[in-house]
């Protein structure tokens, strides 16, 4: 009997720390690990420096059309006005000129912050109010290796596209409509 | 030491709260959340800078003005009506709204195929390259002009009134073949009802802008007749001055025996015996000549045979007044024939002699030709009424001033050829109007035909299941040596071809729309492509230019534009160099508003910049025309008792085949085994032609009309409690010529002892959104030949239904 109950008070601290160990490898896949498999890496079709275009102002590439829609990420027709032969001897140069500029191609950019098309979002008034861009996007100012494109394996979407209770709290913090039919027409 | 069950559950046991205390369930339900967000198949919009393009919708012969809303130039997401436009005035009717869907359609032929099989083996196409299967048509129209019988080259059109029906006609002259026709319209008879009473094969156009009493006998005036756009903005126009009490309103007076769109709308319904239209304007005209009610001094100043008269051989020939006054076309007669009250034919009378500017309308719809006796009815019925005149009511179609086809110059074989008769007249001598009849010509080729059809060439048209009676079509291409169909879609009748150049669609290719059915102004548009071609695909109009220069000789210099786009331009070249006309400016009812005799100026400098004003949208419009100046019948006036019109019937002293008169359809079936009349009805939101129903279209279908894969028919309660039918039951319609399963509505507007029902489902081709949905009743209906013009006309036949 008394044997048993050394065993049992043996076994029960056995027992926590198994269940201990359990419980940090749980704790270290959900907060260490799980990060990175959720995501996979994904490489963008060729490399871009913003710093090499620095003689350049954002607003040449990145721009508001007449209708007040944001161009975003700019289209082929855009590089072409100064890569239409090559600008260096570089692998990227190369890609560019021969795989997209002169096929006519666009160059399908994995984008960072893409929003699912049930989100209606117009940069216009963002920027009317006074917003910067780095408030959402990432600083490119000294940037000269674009990185690397998180995929989320199960949803598709980029890790850096903003979630709905960003633009929520961003909206209530300054007083903003939080209807739904502000963001979702 | 074992690790045994016990440790294994602890080790769980703190896993889960490890997990529950870490991110990752959280992550993992967000992220289920909007998984579905990217699936593959769901439709996503491309992102890019939106634009909008101009141009001019040619789905149908409208000639509305369209828009299209473009993301980066390239994909097209909208199509709404132009504002700016005169004819639609931004309205656009469900076709067009939905007209994408034909563009990027599953069913489309992205490049040419060539069938490897039996013929009909949907299965057996197989690719081919463009120029290898140009090459074998090509081969196949030279040895047919080198063995001395290009008559056995056939064409079928659907496209009714543009340039590129020009361009057929230019090729078939130069090439050496008569065969040549197009699908049926509503013109063919109207030009005929024209040439008869003012000596001119014109149509008839309406100045429906400034009417304010519209006797419609069977038009249905929001549902599809003349051009969708310009009636659905007219209907509007009438709705809101009646509804702010200004005038002028249309009164609009619907004559029919079903109770269509047009008549649920109108001020009044008057249902009538199907068929009888033609009875009930000739009783109109009888008590309008007996109550001393029409236009007298009109009529005696411009029109022939309206009282008795001789011929040139001198012999006593009865006039139109007192052809109507005699006892068959009395008021009680009439009234028999149509099914109305004595009293009503007379208010109706009166109602249409008194009020101004009044006047009748008909034609069941855009594609269907009429007896030429009744055409001529409906209108005598207009010239009684004076509305012949400048500034009146009804005036001739203005012709649009295109440049010039040059000259063909025929070589000796195609001499050989133009001198065969076609097809379709081989036995028409006793046809005394005998035009092209594409129901002539495939009965003879079905039957035993004189000479054997080597190649049909199938150009946006598809009359294997379109054409009402089609069966006769099915037969005649058993016949056919080679098939080549030239439609983007694979419909029926690209099933049974041999071989299919695909055309691009109506949005990706250069066209031109002249003039609009029932509009008296002159109209000239030109359709520019609103993106590039999505696929493989060639223009039609190219491929034929290519076939005759490489054919070489005079079929080449009978054809010598380098592309379609270069004859375009020629001709607006030519339009440009008339001087006539003007482009129409942004006020959006300046063309309706042009009376006759007022000309616009020209606003355009020269050929080249029309055409740039064309291409953006814009369109050409020039005046009406004055008919009374336009008259070059043997009498000189508007002839009532038609001195052009030569037939056995005639000699033998039958005067009123010389008149405007009625007969009515006789049917063919014996009245005991089938007791009911079937009637096919057409709408505009169900595309009944050469294109099918888009899903979009689909969707708007009451479930009482389709329900799943069943279409309804509508059948009045009685008639249905005395067949012992309900609402839904399905029910095995038969007729003559075939039967299929329907279900039926219980409809009060519909006539006792008649069957209505839909044209446009019941496919058997495209895509699983199209094919079996639906009966088509073209399988069911019965072709009526008209002795007087020898075109066929089908949209009845006895019936019976009994519960499936």
């Amino acid at each position: 009997m008394n044997e048993e109950k050394k065993n049992t008070s043996g076994k029960s601290r056995v027992g926590g720390a198994i269940f201990f160990a359990g419980f940090i490898v749980a704790l270290v896949f959900g907060w260490v690990l799980s990060p990175n498999l959720i995501y996979s890496q994904r490489m963008q079709p060729m490399q871009f420096s913003h710093v090499a275009h620095q003689d350049s102002s954002c607003e040449d590439c990145h721009f508001f059309r007449e209708d007040g829609t944001y161009s975003g990420i700019p289209r082929i027709e855009k590089c072409k006005e100064c890569h239409e032969a090559p600008m260096g001897e570089t692998e990227d140069e190369r890609i560019l000129v021969e795989e997209y500029i002169q096929k006519d191609r666009e160059i399908p950019w994995r984008v960072y912050a893409w929003q699912p098309d049930n989100v209606y979002f117009s940069h216009a008034p963002h920027k009317a109010g006074g917003m910067e861009c780095v408030a959402c996007h990432r600083d490119v100012s000294s940037e000269e290796k674009l990185p690397p494109y998180q995929e989320n394996r199960l949803t598709g979407y980029s890790k850096n596209t903003m979630k709905m209770d960003a633009c929520e709290k961003c909206h209530a913090d300054r007083g903003i409509s939080n209807n739904c039919n502000t963001c979702h027409k | 030491m074992m690790f045994g069950r016990r440790a294994f559950l602890q080790f769980a046991a703190g896993a889960v709260g490890g997990t529950l205390l870490s991110p990752l369930p959280w992550k993992l339900a967000d992220d289920s959340a909007i998984w579905s967000q990217n699936w593959s198949w769901r439709p996503s919009p491309e992102r890019g800078p939106i634009t909008k393009k101009a141009t001019i919708c040619t789905l149908c012969e409208g000639g509305c003005g369209i828009r299209a809303r473009l993301v980066n130039g390239n994909r097209a997401v909208l199509l709404e009506g132009n504002p700016e436009h005169p004819i639609n005035r931004g309205g656009i009717c469900p076709l067009a709204a939905s007209g994408l869907q034909f563009l990027y359609a599953p069913y489309r032929i992205t490049q040419p195929i060539k069938q490897t099989q039996k013929r009909g083996e949907a299965s057996g196409f197989k690719p081919i390259p463009w120029d290898e299967a140009m090459s074998e048509l090509l081969d196949k129209l030279v040895n047919l002009r080198t063995g001395g019988t290009p008559h056995a080259v056939a064409c079928i059109t659907g496209q009714g009134q543009g340039s590129m029906r020009d361009l057929w006609q230019q090729f078939f002259d130069a090439y050496g073949s008569p065969n040549f026709f197009q699908m049926p319209s509503h013109s063919d008879s109207l030009k005929l009802a024209a040439f008869l009473t003012l000596g001119k094969e014109e149509p008839l156009a309406f100045a429906l802008e400034k009417a304010s009493y519209i006797l419609s006998f069977g038009s249905d005036l929001i549902g599809g007749w003349g051009s969708p756009g310009r009636m659905l903005a007219l209907w509007g126009d009438w709705n809101a001055a009646q509804s702010e009490n200004k005038t002028p309103s249309a009164k609009i007076i619907q004559i029919e025996s079903r109770c269509s769109m047009s008549a649920a709308k109108a001020d009044r319904w008057i249902p009538i015996i199907p068929g009888s239209e033609a009875a009930l304007a000739l009783g109109i005209a009888h008590v309008m000549v007996k109550e001393n009610l029409y236009d007298t001094s009109y009529v005696a100043t411009n029109v022939f045979g309206f009282e008795d008269w001789t011929d040139s051989q001198g012999k006593a020939r009865q006039g139109f007044k007192s052809f109507l006054l005699a006892s068959e076309n009395s008021l009680e007669e009439a009234s028999r024939r149509t099914g109305l009250e004595p009293a009503k034919i007379v208010e109706l009378a009166k109602d249409f002699a008194t009020q101004p500017n009044a006047v009748a309308v008909w034609g069941k719809s855009r594609d269907l030709p009429e007896k030429v006796h009744h055409e001529l009815a409906f209108l005598a019925l207009n010239v009684l009424k004076g509305n012949l005149k400048s500034q009146g009511m009804i005036s001739l179609a203005p012709s649009v001033p295109l440049g010039p086809m040059p000259q063909v110059l025929a070589d000796e074989v195609a001499q050989q050829g133009l001198a065969r008769k076609s097809l379709d007249q081989v036995k028409a001598q006793d046809i005394p109007l005998s035009r092209k009849s594409l129901y002539g010509f495939l009965k003879n080729l079905s039957e035993a035909p004189s000479y054997p059809i080597e190649v049909l060439m199938i150009h946006e048209a598809n009359p294997a299941y379109s054409l009402p009676g089609n069966q006769v079509f099915q037969k005649a291409i058993q016949k056919v040596g080679w098939v080549v169909s030239f439609s983007s879609y694979m419909d029926e009748t690209s099933l049974q071809a041999d071989i299919i150049l695909p055309n691009h669609t109506a949005f990706e290719r250069y066209d031109d729309v002249i003039g609009v059915p029932g509009l008296p102004q002159a109209y000239y548009a030109v359709a520019a492509p609103i993106l590039p071609p999505q696929w493989n695909t060639r223009h039609s109009g190219d491929v034929l230019l290519q076939m005759s220069k490489n054919m070489g000789g005079s079929v080449a210099d009978a054809l010598p534009w380098k592309s379609y786009d270069a004859f375009l331009q020629d001709r607006v070249k030519g339009l440009a160099a008339s001087g006539r006309g003007a482009v129409a400016q942004t006020s959006a009812r300046q063309l309706q508003e042009t009376p006759e005799g007022a000309s616009p100026k020209a606003n355009y400098k020269d050929g080249a910049d029309l055409w740039k004003k064309l291409a953006s949208g814009q369109c050409w419009y020039d005046a009406p025309q004055n008919p009374l100046q336009l008259v070059q019948s043997p009498s000189g006036k508007i002839e009532l008792a038609f001195q052009s019109l030569q037939s056995k019937e005639l000699e033998a002293g039958k005067d009123e085949q010389c008149l405007p008169n009625f007969s009515s359809i006789a049917l063919s079936g014996n009245e005991k085994e089938y007791p009911l009349t079937l009637v096919s009805y057409q709408a505009l939101f169900l595309s009944h032609g050469y294109l099918p129903n888009p899903p979009f279209m689909t969707k708007t279908l009451w479930d009482f009309i389709l329900r799943n894969d069943d279409s309804f028919v509508e059948l009045h309660p009685e008639t249905a409690r005395s067949l012992g039918l309900d609402e839904g039951n399905r029910a095995v319609l038969k007729t003559p010529a075939g039967e299929c399963i329907v279900r039926v509505h219980l409809f009060p507007g519909a006539r006792l002892d008649v069957i209505y029902m839909p044209q446009g489902l019941g496919h058997k081709a495209y895509d699983q959104y199209i094919q079996s949905k639906g009966a088509n009743p073209n399988e069911l209906l019965e072709v009526q030949m008209d002795p007087v013009s020898g075109l066929g006309t089908a949209w009845a036949a006895r019936a019976q239904l009994r519960r499936a």
